[in-house]
């Protein structure tokens, strides 16, 4: 039952709220209304219930006491005795009198089965004590008689408690809270009873219940004050509340009804208004994400409500009062959030600050430097929001000892340095720290259960000094703040050769209090730079402190661990012995060496130098070349090493072969075989080969078991050879073994092998050439390249080869004691390009060239001239001879009589011979024709070089001429100048129509025909005097010019024979003109027969062109009607 | 450790402030030395004023944006609200017209003075509301410097004239405290707003007797 009734009451809690939340005060009503009914239904049926009877027995007991009231009113009159109970000791009875009695006229009430149990009395209401369980028969007398008779059971009493009287009623306005305290009487109840409480709060002034509760106490026979708080999600500024309460006892003994009290008189609670704070709740502090009211007591009408930027619907309280309801209020800025309410002519407003409460601190973490206070450190976790009064406190509180430290906030804290500091208490080790963290929204905490001696983390290591022990011992102290003297200390020393590696030792030190320890440090190395640093912890490993400062130390010095590298060298001269020596690394030198002494020593005499100072690492010594055992001996400040001896003296080997090694990079690599006889050690001494004797750039000592070494030197250079020789060392001495020379790195040659031509024939060149010198060679010589090819100097082409060039002709000596060369199959009296290069593995070597010219072949050329001659001699007397021989039938071919011009037979005649001849035909063009030609001046020769004299004034003086012609009649005849010749030359003449072509041939030949400058040279007269045909078109040049001169003159395939304008010119000035005028008669020839015609000169007035052109048309004219 | 935080700051703010406040170094001697010619310390007070002009602005802005919404919201402007302890800056043109240089310069002064515990209260309730928040605290000190540097200009400006120099009074008494945050906002919105109208009318006001009293 009871569990019904918290769910009732659970339903009607939430129910309420979410009213409040959603809806207006009016509308909460409606719900109270509605709640109003079945809560009393639940209440009347609780209170049947309530007694530990089951269901059935009440029923059954509400029937009995009807039974009895039924019966009752039969046998008397009386009705309803109805008796409640307050206490359950008194119980008060009323009935009514019956019909017809008087209330007034009670005689007594008599309950039967009780002594003395009658009672006068004169109403119809007694108080009787509690009557025990079960039935009474109770008789009401009347004065008049009558008796009522009733059966009184407890069942049928009620227990109405009284009304409750609270005591108190007060309010908390800042937190909205309502504290109710009343007294439960409970004295005056049997105990122990339940009591159960139910209290109302209705908000004013509509009475809106806002709040009912019920809670059970228990009576336990003593008057005891209750408290009961309420937090209103309305301030309670904004509206008056007024609570109520009431109860109902149950006692499990009293078998009657239970009944509430009644409720206790309203108690209200009012806020009496300021004129400063209008709006409500002020400066609250809420968790953030949770809903909250706001309201504001205004006398004017308010028209709006915000929070933030939002503003927000307002809820109506009374009169002008309003509330706003925020749900889920989200995180505050440092200054909280604003809630303003604005009316007509002002603005109120508050600050919510919404927040977190306190993360539980993280990684809480205590330690101590120095065992004088405890630092914790941790981590606030989740930032709460609130800041400034509202900020989280925390305090740091030790269970064992029970301080506890405030932590102070201090204003550059960062949420990851919360640091506190807890003093220690002498003894006490173990510690049980707390921190707890509170701010206005809740608190929480974390906890550390240590025991500091496992939490140590020393200071910093300060003052660390270091000083001496020996050349390798030293001893480091520093001082270390703190209160140690429980615990041992463990330490690291750091030691740092000077830029090399890092080594950590560990030391154990027993803790004092504020000391300086020390701890000795050895196996250092002598004069060596060391860097020292110290950190501290405690065995019981926690913390390593941070390092100390370093501190750098020089350790002193010890004698050297072994003599210098020696070796050494006879002067070239064989009479001194020049001793090298290598200065000692650092770590054998154990300090700086100061100076070396150097002893010779054979079995007669000891010759020594001594303090030789340190720079200098050679010594020359006069000796006889024979055995001595040389030491040296270094010195530094601590004292002197133990001597290195070397025999002056090789082990000759005559069994020495010299080998060839290229080396890569900067290293070249050497292996021997191993040698048993060589118990000391190898040594390799190498120099730069071009160096004189004695030679020793460097050498390098291998262990006798070695086989091969690397020899590397910053010294080496590529293209330089350099000697390595390989010693072994016997007891006797050392011994050549090897001889090597080298180069770390090939190069090409930088000169080309000088060569000269030996000998030079028309098909062969023989060259030979010169060695390169070493230190040009920059290599091992593999070769030579040789090109040749045909070229003359400075002609490009020959300049440089040009690889594939199907000319050049390669040869490529690899033989390199070749030093010679025959070049055969050659050209005579031909230039040819020599090259020749020298190559290594470095590459070519530049090349050096050459032209040379085969000698001539002088038979050739001698054969070459003479066979042409010859040929031309026989054909000139074969020709001879057969002209001569037949010369009838040529003067009957060529020269017959000629007939008379005036028969005109003798044209046919004449025909039929010009067409034996082709080279005569040109004569056709003129045939003969009937005209009467009237010679007055006849030219018969005219000498080429005259013609060119007067030709070329032709076009300046027309006018002259043309003015001298009609005065002279000068009557020209013409005749091709190849007759002219003949008759000059009457030689040639046998030769005839040949002779021509043998003329030009000779000619073509001496002068080559591309040669247009000379022709030009010529007078164009001259050839326009006379052209054979068959060189017309050779000639075009001189035609063009021609053409320019006489533009009617175009005819290229046939040309008259004749040139005007040399007629022109010719016939009146020349002096030998006249001469020839008796020679016109003397020659004839059928050709010129032909050609002859008269030959009238033009007319003055004419133009040269016109007068050209007038001939040649004339002359055409004339012709053609012949033909 | 409030206070001596802010002289911190008052300290660490002075040094790079240019010409006009360099001149506060000045004042006391200004202030203690017999009468002379007016017009020289009217003339600091002027250009102390003018430079406080050109910040007050910064210092209201500054200080709005530290107090959340709607304080912090664009164009935020709460006339209505006014301070007891403080005297408005707002005055009529013709009463303003009317007041004589003793009066203007009473009010001036007894206003600033005003200013000066204000801004103090004002510092002191942003310390606990913005406590991260050092720029606000430092131009509230600033302001609050300069304005007992024009108060010091006042001084000597009253001294050269012949002015009794009102006794400095506690403006505030016990009221501000235990007022509410929103109180404490609103209440500096009021001081930062009166600081700027009251050095508007300084600068009028001293723009006036300048006028008055040429060098």
């Amino acid at each position: 039952m009871s569990e019904s009734r918290v769910a009732e009451f659970g339903f009607f809690t939430k129910d309420r709220t979410a009213c409040f939340r959603l809806t207006a005060p009016h509308t909460a009503m409606g719900a109270y209304s509605w709640w109003k009914e079945p809560s009393w239904m639940v209440d009347s049926k609780r209170r049947r219930m309530t007694p530990n009877w089951p269901w059935l027995l009440s029923a059954l007991t509400l029937l009995q006491v009807n039974a009895v009231q039924a019966h009752s009113l039969k046998r008397g009159s009386a009705q309803d005795l109805k008796c409640t109970t307050k206490n359950m000791q008194v119980w008060d009875c009323t009935w009514t009198a019956p019909v017809g009695v008087s209330p007034g006229t009670v005689k007594e009430v008599c309950i039967k089965d009780r002594l003395n149990s009658c009672h006068r009395l004169e109403s119809t209401n007694i108080k009787i004590a509690a009557l025990s369980p079960g039935d009474h028969e109770v008789a009401i007398n009347y004065l008049n008689g009558f008796q009522s008779k009733f059966t009184l059971n407890e069942n049928d009493v009620s227990l109405i408690p009284d009304t409750p009287e609270s005591l108190d009623l007060s309010a908390d306005f800042s937190t909205s809270t309502l504290h109710l305290r009343w007294n439960d009487r409970g004295s005056a109840f049997p105990y122990p009873c339940n009591a159960t409480w139910e209290i109302k709060v209705l908000q004013n002034p509509s009475m809106e219940l806002v709040k009912l509760v019920s809670f059970n106490t228990t009576l336990s026979g003593r008057d005891i004050v209750h408290h009961w708080n309420w937090t209103s999600d309305l301030p309670l500024q904004c509206a008056t509340h007024s609570v109520g309460i009431r109860w109902y006892i149950d006692y499990n003994r009293f078998s009657g009804y239970k009944v509430w009290s009644d409720w206790s008189p309203l108690k209200n609670v009012s806020w009496t208004p300021n004129s400063e704070t209008n709006v409500f709740p002020q400066d609250k502090v809420i968790l953030a994400g949770s809903d909250i009211t706001f309201c504001c007591v205004s006398q004017t009408k308010v028209l709006s409500g915000q929070i933030g930027k939002t503003f927000c619907p307002l809820i109506h309280l009374y009169g002008e009062n309003v509330a706003i309801h925020i749900r889920n209020i989200s995180v505050s800025e440092n200054s909280g959030t604003n809630v303003v309410f604005t009316t007509e002519d002002n603005v109120y407003g508050t600050v919510v600050f919404a927040g977190y409460p306190p993360d539980i601190p993280q990684k809480l973490n205590c330690e101590t430097h120095d065992f004088k206070e405890i630092i914790c450190s941790w981590n606030p976790g989740r930032p709460t929001g609130l800041v400034g009064p509202r900020n989280t406190d925390y305090t740091l509180s030790e269970s064992i000892s029970g301080k506890s430290v405030p932590f102070k906030r201090f204003e550059t804290l960062t949420n990851e340095s919360y640091r506190l500091a807890f003093q220690m208490l002498p003894g006490q080790e173990i510690h049980n720290f707390t921190l707890t963290g509170r701010n206005p929204l809740g608190h929480a905490e974390s906890a550390v259960f240590i025991n500091i001696t496992e939490r140590v983390a020393p200071h910093v290591p300060v003052s660390l000094r270091v000083k001496d022990i020996s050349s390798t011992v030293v001893t480091l102290s520093w001082h270390l703040p703190g209160n140690f003297a429980k615990i041992n200390l463990l330490c690291q020393v750091e030691i740092c050769k000077a830029s090399s590696e890092r080594e950590v030792r560990n030391a154990t030190i027993k803790g004092a209090e504020e000391s300086s320890y020390l701890v000795a440090v050895d196996k250092l190395n002598p004069y060596t730079l060391y860097t020292f640093r110290v950190r501290c912890s405690t065995e019981t490993f926690w913390k390593w402190s941070k390092w100390s400062n370093e501190k750098r130390h020089l350790t002193t010095e010890a004698i050297p661990s072994r003599g210098p590298d020696t070796w050494r060298e006879w002067s070239s001269d064989g009479k001194n012995l020049i001793i090298y020596w290598k200065p000692l690394p650092i770590n054998e030198a154990n300090g700086k060496i100061l100076s070396y002494n150097v002893s010779c020593s054979s079995n007669e005499e000891t010759q020594s130098l001594s303090e030789i100072l340190d720079p200098q690492h050679r010594a020359e010594i006069q000796l006889e070349k024979s055995d001595y055992i040389i030491s040296v001996v270094a010195k530094n400040s601590a004292g002197s090493s133990p001597p290195s001896k070397i025999a002056s003296m090789e082990i000759p080997n005559d069994d020495i072969i010299v080998e060839q090694a290229v080396g890569m990079g900067k290293r070249i690599f050497l292996s021997w075989h191993p040698d048993p006889n060589m118990t000391c050690d190898y040594v390799i001494k190498w120099c730069n080969s071009s160096r004189s004797e004695p030679c020793l750039m460097d050498w390098i000592k291998v262990p006798s078991n070695s086989t091969k070494t690397v020899i590397e030197s910053d010294q080496f250079q590529p293209g330089v050879r350099y000697n390595f020789y390989l010693y072994g060392c016997t007891n006797q001495g050392y011994q050549l073994l090897r001889s090597i020379i080298g180069y770390i790195e090939e190069l090409a040659p930088i000169v080309a092998p000088n060569f000269t031509v030996e000998d030079t024939s028309a098909d062969s060149i023989l060259v030979k050439w010169e060695d390169i010198p070493v230190e040009e060679l920059r290599g091992f010589l593999r070769g030579y390249l040789f090109y040749f090819q045909k070229g003359e100097r400075d002609t490009p082409k020959t300049r440089t080869f040009e690889t594939g060039h199907s000319d050049i002709k390669l040869k490529n000596i690899t033989d390199i004691s070749q030093k010679t060369l025959r070049i055969a199959d050659l050209q005579g009296k031909t230039s040819y390009h020599l090259v020749l290069r020298a190559y290594t593995h470095g590459g070519l070597g530049p090349e050096k060239s050459m032209f040379v010219v085969t000698k001539e072949n002088s038979v050739g050329l001698i054969i070459a001239i003479l066979i042409p001659v010859a040929v031309a001699v026989i054909v000139g007397v074969v020709t001879s001879i057969l002209c001569y021989r037949k010369r009838e039938w040529i003067k009957e071919t060529f020269y017959p009589d000629i007939p008379n011009p005036e028969n005109c037979k003798a044209l046919q005649f004449q025909k039929s011979i010009c067409e034996g001849s082709s080279a005569l035909k040109t004569l056709e063009m003129n045939p003969c024709t009937p005209n009467n030609v009237e010679v007055l001046e006849s030219r018969s020769i005219v000498p080429k070089i005259e013609d060119t004299e007067i030709i070329s004034p032709v076009a300046e003086r027309p006018g002259e001429s043309s003015e001298a012609d009609p005065e002279n009649h000068v009557v020209v005849s013409y005749c091709p100048p190849i007759i002219e010749e003949e008759i000059a030359n009457p030689a040639a003449d046998e030769v005839g129509g040949t002779s021509q072509v043998v003329y030009i041939d000779v000619q073509s030949m001496y002068q080559p025909q591309a040669k247009p400058e000379e022709e030009q040279g010529i007078d164009p007269g001259v050839v326009a005097a006379y052209k054979p045909q068959m060189r017309l078109p050779i000639n075009s040049a001189v035609e063009d010019f021609a053409a320019a001169e006489d533009e009617a003159d175009k005819t290229a395939g046939y040309r008259p024979q004749a040139n005007v304008n040399t007629w022109n010119l010719v016939s009146p000035d020349s002096p030998r003109s006249t001469d020839s005028n008796s020679e016109i008669v003397s020659f004839g020839s059928p050709c010129s027969i032909n050609s002859r015609q008269f030959l009238i000169p033009p007319k003055d007035e004419d133009s040269p062109k016109s007068n050209g052109g007038g001939w040649s048309f004339t002359n055409f004219f004339q012709n053609k009607p012949n033909d | 450790m409030n206070d001596e935080r802010a002289k911190d700051l008052m300290l660490t703010l002075f040094r790079p402030v240019p010409a006009p406040l360099c001149l506060l170094s000045l004042l006391p001697p200004l202030s203690l030395s017999a009468p002379i010619s007016p017009s020289e310390p009217i003339s600091q007070a002027y250009s102390l004023a003018l430079y406080m002009q050109k910040n007050t602005s910064t210092l209201l802005q500054t200080y709005l944006r530290y107090q959340g919404s709607p304080f912090s919201d664009p164009g935020f402007a709460a006339p209505e609200l006014q301070l007891s302890s403080l005297p408005p800056a707002a005055v009529s043109f013709k009463t303003w017209h009317a007041m004589d240089d003793a009066e203007r310069l009473r009010r001036a002064q007894g206003a600033f003075l005003a200013l000066t515990q204000h801004l103090q209260l004002v510092g002191d309730d942003q310390s606990d509301l913005n406590p991260d928040s050092p720029v606000l605290q430092a131009q509230i000190g600033a302001a609050r410097l300069r304005a007992q540097g024009l108060l010091g200009n006042m001084a000597a400006i009253m001294t050269a004239l012949g002015l009794p120099i009102p006794p400095e009074e506690d403006t505030l008494g016990l009221v501000p405290f235990g007022a509410s945050a929103f109180e404490r906002k609103c209440r500096g919105y009021i001081v930062t707003r009166e600081y700027g109208h009251w050095t508007d009318r300084a600068v009028r006001d001293l723009a006036l007797l300048k006028a008055k009293y040429p060098a």
